[in-house]
């Protein structure tokens, strides 16, 4: 039988005003500095600036609506080693350095609420 | 091959969507079209059509080897695949209703004492956001998540009121 396994210690998460983790946190330099820069070859270019910025946006736009998609729909995260486990998606934070999810069902046990590290997963999937 | 495809910036990410990759890991392959990449941590989302059902596949950016360009998408397939996962359909209005619309927004935002102006057929409010036809709480773009909020709510209420009049 599923049963719910106490928490016993969770991750610090990010900084009480929503805008994510702090960039010059420690935690925040070790794991990733995720933003990916804007490519050199743009340099100054205004123009060029501007294309990758819409570039950025659709991409994120896109990426985002997925996000909503999957709010609430069974996932299956792989993970290194070989692992599998299956969860109820919640959501993740803007930098996607963590994911929240229900229900996440563990080899020794079912854990209601968990955040996942993002750097630990190598691949999802869900059906739409 | 870490973290080339990180490298590869936007516009090239941009240039593989809406087309079928196949996405190395380390131990897996995974084959779909692309529907975006988050230009945050490189992630790929990638879609399946199975039976009539589709399958989500994400690959994390970190974990990205490599990516290769199968085969060029027909416009059709990308909207197909878009449509699973945006369950609001684009609704389309004429340009009578579009104003009428409009003007019953900009009047339930004014009684709500949110300051409105109208440009050409956006409506913008206190110059931070902007609400594109045809003007549901969706149709809202804006950087400050805080009035974002407060004027989806508004949308949103809006929108019922104007249903609960309808079913009168």
């Amino acid at each position: 039988m599923a049963t719910p396994v106490p928490v016993l210690r969770l991750p610090k998460g990010p900084d009480p005003n929503s805008r994510g983790f702090d960039p010059n946190s420690p935690r925040y330099i070790a794991l990733c500095r995720t933003t990916v820069a804007t490519t050199e070859a743009a340099g100054g270019d205004e123009e060029e600036l501007q294309q990758e910025q819409h570039a950025r946006s659709v991409l994120r736009e896109r990426f985002l609506r997925c996000l909503l998609a999957m709010n609430n729909k069974k996932v299956r995260f792989n993970m290194h080693e070989n692992v599998t486990v299956e969860a109820t998606f919640g959501s993740s934070d803007i930098d996607v350095l963590n994911f929240q999810v229900s229900d996440l069902h563990t080899p020794i046990g079912v854990q209601k609420e968990a955040l996942i590290r993002s750097q630990d997963v190598i691949s999802f999937t869900f059906d739409a | 091959m870490q973290g080339g495809w990180r490298a590869c910036g936007p516009r090239l990410w941009l240039r593989h969507v809406d087309k079928r990759v196949k996405v190395k890991t380390r131990r897996q392959e995974h084959r779909g079209w692309l529907l975006s990449v988050d230009p945050v941590s490189a992630s790929l989302v990638l879609v399946n059509l199975v039976e009539s059902r589709a399958s989500v596949c994400v690959v994390m950016g970190h974990a990205v080897e490599e990516v290769e360009l199968l085969q060029d998408g027909g416009g059709e397939t990308g909207e197909h695949i878009w449509s699973f996962l945006n369950p609001t359909p684009p609704c389309s209005l004429d340009a009578k209703q579009t104003r009428r619309k409009r003007v019953a927004v900009c009047s339930w935002l004014r009684k709500n004492r949110i300051p409105v102006e109208e440009v050409e057929e956006e409506v913008r409010v206190a110059g931070v956001l902007t609400i594109k036809a045809p003007y549901r709480s969706e149709d809202c773009s804006s950087s400050n998540q805080v009035i974002l909020d407060r004027v989806q709510r508004l949308l949103r209420a809006h929108q019922e009121h104007a249903e609960a009049q309808d079913s009168d």
